[in-house]
């Protein structure tokens, strides 16, 4: 890695300032888990944003607000955060590692496979994105897609609805290992269900439990194609089930 | 930048590079205890405390930490003085090579600080973060939870072994236990009658390193620091196969900062096999320092050293190679077709048998005459198997510093299980006489057998040599996985002959076996193979045929069982196989077949080491393998699997149960071959020192070797100095291999020692005016028949200072002729999801039969340890390539390794035989724990679903498709 720039704004507006330079290819850095330690050429500069007060979690009526330095592990320890959520967290990453990673790295990072990404997804979790134009709610399956809605700004948080039951299946080689497909489902207050995967798309995605033969998943040593087809039809059954009234969630 | 960071409460101001990680500073600042396992922060070797919190300090920046408090394991305990963390990681064997103890023990801390009665599922959550190879994570919970009981002040239970009662003998002991599930973690020890009451023998001993290893303390190869040392890169090649057309080296010489970059041209070509073994080493010598031709992704190009790693780094990219891209092939079976590429067409290749074709070596054996015993069989039994590719994986990768000392020798201070190997296999390759080198070995952070190589040590050899300067070079985790060593894939087929009651009458194995593009242990691995895979059944006739083959995949080499998991993989599924279209019992129709006590191990002369001419077919000495199967098949239940309730569970529809069984038969040193030696002396309080050449690797032999002596002279352990291993200081040992140092270098000190006992009690005859054969040695004292006695110290100060003075000192060496096996039963309890091919193991049970274990707790954690490592063979790791024979899964996480918080319930007996041939009755343990556990899962997922899956690992889609047919 080549940073030659270390930054810690006391401010948003540092913050953003620094991230705009075009002379300086710069770079938020959440918990750095990622982005720290790879053999990566860039960026120059990392924006440190600890110190910018991003790490508590509130309620709006019924919403629940993230804030995006919020770690992992205080996610997994956080009881107003949804029970599947907590989950997620805390098997996203060892101890070691969800100390310091956060959920606006997560985001920003945009791990094809993030167990935590899809149970967001499920929960139609929005992104607030600031940059020097402005603040802006992005749904995170748009932000996954096209990750240049944060080019110049910070994820400064994620809201998650606070109602509803989730619950998410997956298939790996070992208990704790990185699922080859993780199937995470949200049925809404409103009843509405939504399912997203991870292991069948190149981000984790929105799936339709009817549509997943149109799934065109990468495949790897761990699982081809189809594999992941038929994992990610058995286990969006299995969700379905448990979502269901009188299921097991 | 200046960053300013607390470290264990002082407060400092460390200069640091924006990129740099606190790893990396804090390491640079002296806190040694932070250690590297990768750059990518998922070993969690350099974890360390901020702000209270445990955190990978690989993958935070130093400046991240600026302001923040950081605590490290230098921190908890002053000189002589330990915490109660660390006393309870040293008293439950929880410290093997130490090497990520330090880290472990913060993650003990942090959880202990908030939670003082953590459960188990939270001391295991705490540990997940911290990668342990060595230990399977049983004794370091076990240490968490008397840490907890300690801290609270409560009173803890000793640490001994357990008794259990023995299944199929008497013995005539009280205080024995039931064999019982209660006592998972403490030693479990099944006595066997000829066994003698020992002093330190046979106890659960602390191990004689612990407690710097506790402390963090620096003991590893990194842990120096030397005026003007420079830091080494190597270019790895980018092709499977090519030849080298030029290199232009201009660009990376002119960077300021490149002290030397090496490579075919400026370096002499002198043949090898890298192979950590005896003198001759085995054919083909078929590598040299630097090559004009790459065989595989990750084959080496150029070294660099340079004042940085930045600047290696930075130098590496600079060097411009032309390359002549070759065709290149992959799989055994390939390899061997016409038309395959050639992989070593150099005119001065030596000692291949047809490298036109590819094959290094063609072995066979026979034992009697199969043809006629297949002929006269009732019912022949064939089928084929696959076992793959799969890392070591020490979390400790290859290191090594090469300096000139004031003598204008060469030292390399490596981390290598081999010194005595390495200096001479060295010394060719830098022109420079063995005298001139000199191999110092402090603690190794694991090896597995990766480490039973010269791996590196030629590469700082040259830049020391080029450079006059100290050099260090520390494989990356990606350089770990992909250029140092791995365990041979192979593809083997079992034909089996038995008569109508169910007797093997002939037995043939054919492999053909991966050697990647060099030979270095090819020979050797696959021996074994052919030797432990037709070793453990009895059959008039017996045939082994093998090809081994070069192809184009990372090089294999030694690993932890050296061909014995393969071939007991393969046999103990056909095994199951035929027993089941014999309508038998497993483990009757084994029992039936299985060589025991008195039996000839009728292949060994054949696929000896060494000199074989005139070999004696040895017999089996020992077996406690019908107690080791009476007490598994309590352990597991296996009465269960018969059960339909139990397979098919109704409230799981999805889930099938099943329980496997797998024989197990190791050796213990290669005879006639592996030597060992000792020396040992007195010193003026009677304690002494120990020296041997023997290579602990994290293994628990300077400890175990220590007991040996201390037996003999009848002293504790404590007065036992143990130091190894130093080519310059210590007596010869061929090194830590092959299940031989508890059994040849045990033997060596055993001798050494008693040849110091004979003249202590020369001494104390002499001080105590008595016949020598009147005394005794117990108990820090020499013992006349009459009760008189002298100490041990004033023994050493009367020889030392007073009269007809000399130092009572012995040196002994010993080579064995005969390799006693140590038999185990392996059971595994698997649930596999019918929908998904998902395996999740639940339980593996081993008892094993190791003659008299001399520490049963560093024994247990062998097992423990050895049943992990083969558990991530047998279920979910291996090596990923993609078309071009680039691996793609270089790093932890895609190779998973198991964590602490997903761990099988472990579960380990140690059945005691009493060995006459080894050291107070020992035979060897440390590989046998890898032997039985993939076909014991194999086995168990054949009774839970019925699919019989021919190749490993059980990963989910492999199962699933066995399922759909």
């Amino acid at each position: 890695m080549t940073i030659s720039e270390y930054h810690r704004p006391a401010t948003l507006e540092e913050a953003l300032a620094l991230l705009a330079r075009t002379e300086v290819k710069s770079a938020p850095l959440g918990g750095g888990t990622l982005l720290n330690g790879l053999p990566d050429d860039e960026p120059e500069a990392v924006v440190d944003l600890q110190s910018l007060g991003l790490d508590s979690t509130s309620k709006d009526g019924n919403t629940l607000i993230i804030g995006a330095m919020t770690t992992l592990n205080r996610l997994t320890e956080d009881d107003s955060v949804p029970v599947m959520l907590q989950e997620l967290s805390h098997r996203e990453a060892p101890n070691t590692i969800r100390n310091v990673a956060t959920i606006g790295g997560t985001i920003g990072a945009g791990d094809p496979e993030s167990g935590l990404l899809a149970g967001l997804l499920a929960y139609d979790a929005q992104v607030t994105v600031v940059n020097q134009t402005g603040s802006s709610q992005v749904p995170l399956g748009e932000l996954l897609g096209d990750p240049s809605h944060l080019d110049g700004g910070v994820i400064t948080s994620v809201s998650v609805p606070t109602g509803g039951a989730g619950a998410y299946e997956h298939t790996a080689r070992t208990p704790a290992d990185i699922p080859i497909v993780l199937i995470a489902g949200h049925a809404a207050s409103s009843g509405a269900i939504r399912l997203a995967a991870t292991g069948v798309s190149e981000t984790p995605i929105i799936i339709d439990p009817g549509q997943i033969g149109a799934l065109e998943p990468q495949p790897d040593f761990r699982g081809s194609a189809d594999y992941r087809r038929h994992l990610a039809d058995v286990l969006s059954r299995r969700v379905l089930n448990r979502l269901e009234p009188g299921g097991n969630p | 930048m200046i960053v300013n960071i607390t470290v264990n409460g002082e407060p400092h101001e460390f200069e640091c590079a924006p990129h740099e990680s606190l790893r990396t500073v804090l390491r640079r600042e002296g806190y040694y205890s932070v250690r590297f396992g990768s750059a990518t922060g998922e070993t969690g070797a350099a974890a360390v405390l901020v702000d209270g919190q445990l955190i990978s300090a690989d993958v935070m920046l130093a400046a991240q930490a600026d302001r923040h408090e950081i605590e490290t394991v230098e921190g908890l305990a002053s000189p002589l003085s330990l915490h109660p963390i660390q006393e309870a990681f040293i008293a439950t064997g929880a410290i093997q090579s130490g090497y990520a103890t330090p880290a472990t023990i913060l993650a003990a801390k942090q959880l202990l600080e908030t939670n003082p009665e953590p459960s188990e599922e939270e001391i295991r959550d705490a540990l997940s973060g911290i990668l342990d190879r060595e230990t399977g994570y049983l004794r370091p919970v076990l240490a968490v939870q008397r840490a907890a009981a300690l801290l609270k002040g409560q009173k803890v239970e000793e640490i001994t072994k357990v008794l259990i009662k023995p299944l199929t003998y008497d013995i005539d002991i009280e205080d024995l236990t039931e064999p019982d599930p209660l006592h998972p973690v403490l030693p479990k020890v099944v006595p066997h009658p000829e066994v003698p009451e020992t002093a330190v023998v046979g106890k659960p001993e602390l191990k004689v390193d612990a407690v710097k290893l506790a402390k963090g303390n620096p003991a590893f190869v990194d842990d120096i620091e030397m005026r003007g040392m420079l830091h080494a890169k190597v270019l790895y090649s980018p092709h499977a196969h090519a030849w080298i057309v030029a290199i232009d080296d201009s660009k990376a010489r002119a960077l300021p900062g490149v002290r030397a970059v090496l490579h075919h041209e400026n370096v002499a070509r002198v043949r090898y096999a890298s192979g950590g073994q005896s003198y001759p080493n085995p054919l083909p010598y078929d590598q040299v320092s630097f090559d004009n031709k790459v065989r595989y992704v990750g084959d080496r190009v150029a070294a660099v050293a340079a004042d940085t790693v930045e600047i290696a780094e930075e130098a590496v990219k600079l060097i411009e190679v032309s390359y002549d891209v070759l065709s290149a092939v992959f799989d055994e079976n390939d390899a061997i077709l016409d038309g395959a590429p050639v992989i070593h067409d150099e005119d001065d290749m030596e000692g291949a048998h047809d490298v036109s074709r590819n094959i290094v070596h063609h072995l066979s054996a026979d034992v009697g005459d199969v043809d006629e015993g297949f002929e006269h069989a009732d019912r022949v039994f064939e089928r084929t198997f696959r076992v793959h590719q799969v890392q070591q994986a020490p979390i400790e990768p290859h290191i090594a510093i090469a300096y000139w000392d004031s003598d204008e020798r060469m030292v390399i201070r490596t981390s290598t299980q081999v010194p005595f190997h390495v200096r001479r296999m060295v010394a060719p390759l830098l022109d420079l006489d063995v005298k001139r080198i000199r191999i110092v070995k402090p603690r190794i952070g694991g090896g597995f057998g990766v480490k039973q190589e010269m791996l590196i040590e030629d590469i700082v050899g040259h830049l020391t040599k080029a450079t006059g300067r100290p050099v260090r070079y520390e494989l990356t985790r990606e350089e770990e996985f992909v250029s140092s060593r791995t365990r041979h894939p192979q593809t083997i087929t079992y034909r089996t002959g038995v008569d109508e009651s169910g007797r093997l009458v002939a037995q043939e194995m054919k492999v053909l076996a991966n050697t990647g593009p060099y030979g270095t242990h090819g020979l050797t691995v696959q021996m074994v193979s052919g030797l432990r895979g037709l070793s453990s059944y009895k059959a008039r006739n017996k045939r082994f045929r093998c090809d081994v083959v070069y192809t184009n995949i990372p090089v294999p080499g030694a690993y932890r069982g050296y061909g014995a998991p393969q071939a007991l993989f393969a046999l103990e599924s056909h095994m199951e196989d035929i027993a089941a279209a014999l309508d038998m019992d497993p483990l009757e129709f084994r029992q039936m077949n299985w060589t025991t006590t008195g039996d000839p191990i009728d292949v060994a002369p054949e696929l000896g080491e060494g000199d074989t001419e005139g070999a004696f077919v040895p017999v089996v000495t020992s077996s406690g393998i019908e107690e080791c199967v009476a007490q598994g098949k309590r352990a597991i239940s296996w009465q269960r699997r018969v059960d339909p309730e139990w397979v098919n569970p109704r409230e799981r529809p999805h889930i099938r149960r099943g329980i496997g069984f797998a024989l197990c038969m190791h050796g213990s040193a290669i005879p006639g071959l592996d030597m060992g030696a000792a020396s040992i002396k007195i010193n003026d309080d009677g304690s002494f020192n120990l020296l041997f050449g023997a290579t602990d690797l994290g293994t628990g032999a300077d400890t175990v070797l220590g007991q040996i002596a201390a037996e003999v002279l009848g002293v504790p352990l404590e007065d036992i100095l143990v130091y190894a291993a130093d080519t310059d200081m210590t007596p010869f040992d061929t090194g830590a291999y092959a299940s031989s140092t508890t059994y040849i270098s045990g033997m060596a000190v055993k001798r050494a020692a008693e040849e110091a006992a004979r003249m202590v009690v020369d001494r104390a005859a002499l001080m105590l005016d008595e016949r020598p054969d009147a005394i005794e040695l117990h108990d820090r004292q020499a013992w006349s028949t009459d009760g008189r006695s002298v100490s041990l110290a004033d023994i050493a100060l009367s020889s030392l200072h007073q009269r007809q003075q000399r130092q009572i000192m012995g040196t002994a060496s010993y080579v064995s002729p005969e390799s006693p096996p140590p038999y185990a039963a392996q059971f595994a309890e698997v649930e596999v999801d019918m929908d998904t091919g998902q395996v999740e193991v639940k339980s593996l049970v081993m008892a094993v039969d190791c003659g008299v274990p001399i520490n049963p707790i560093t024994a247990s954690g062998q097992v423990e340890g050895g049943m992990v490592q083969a558990l991530g063979y047998a279920h979910c790791e291996e090596m990923a390539y993609d078309e071009t024979g680039r691996m793609t899964n270089p790093k932890f996480g895609p190779y998973w390794i198991y964590r602490a918080d997903e761990m099988p319930r472990i579960d380990t007996y140690l059945v005691e035989t009493m060995e006459k041939s080894g050291p107070f009755g020992a035979k060897a343990i440390a590989e046998i724990p890898k032997d039985g556990v993939a076909p014991a899962i194999r086995n168990a997922i054949v009774n839970a679903t019925g699919a019989r899956i021919d190749a490993i690992p059980f990963t989910p889609e492999r199962v699933w498709t066995a399922l759909q047919v």
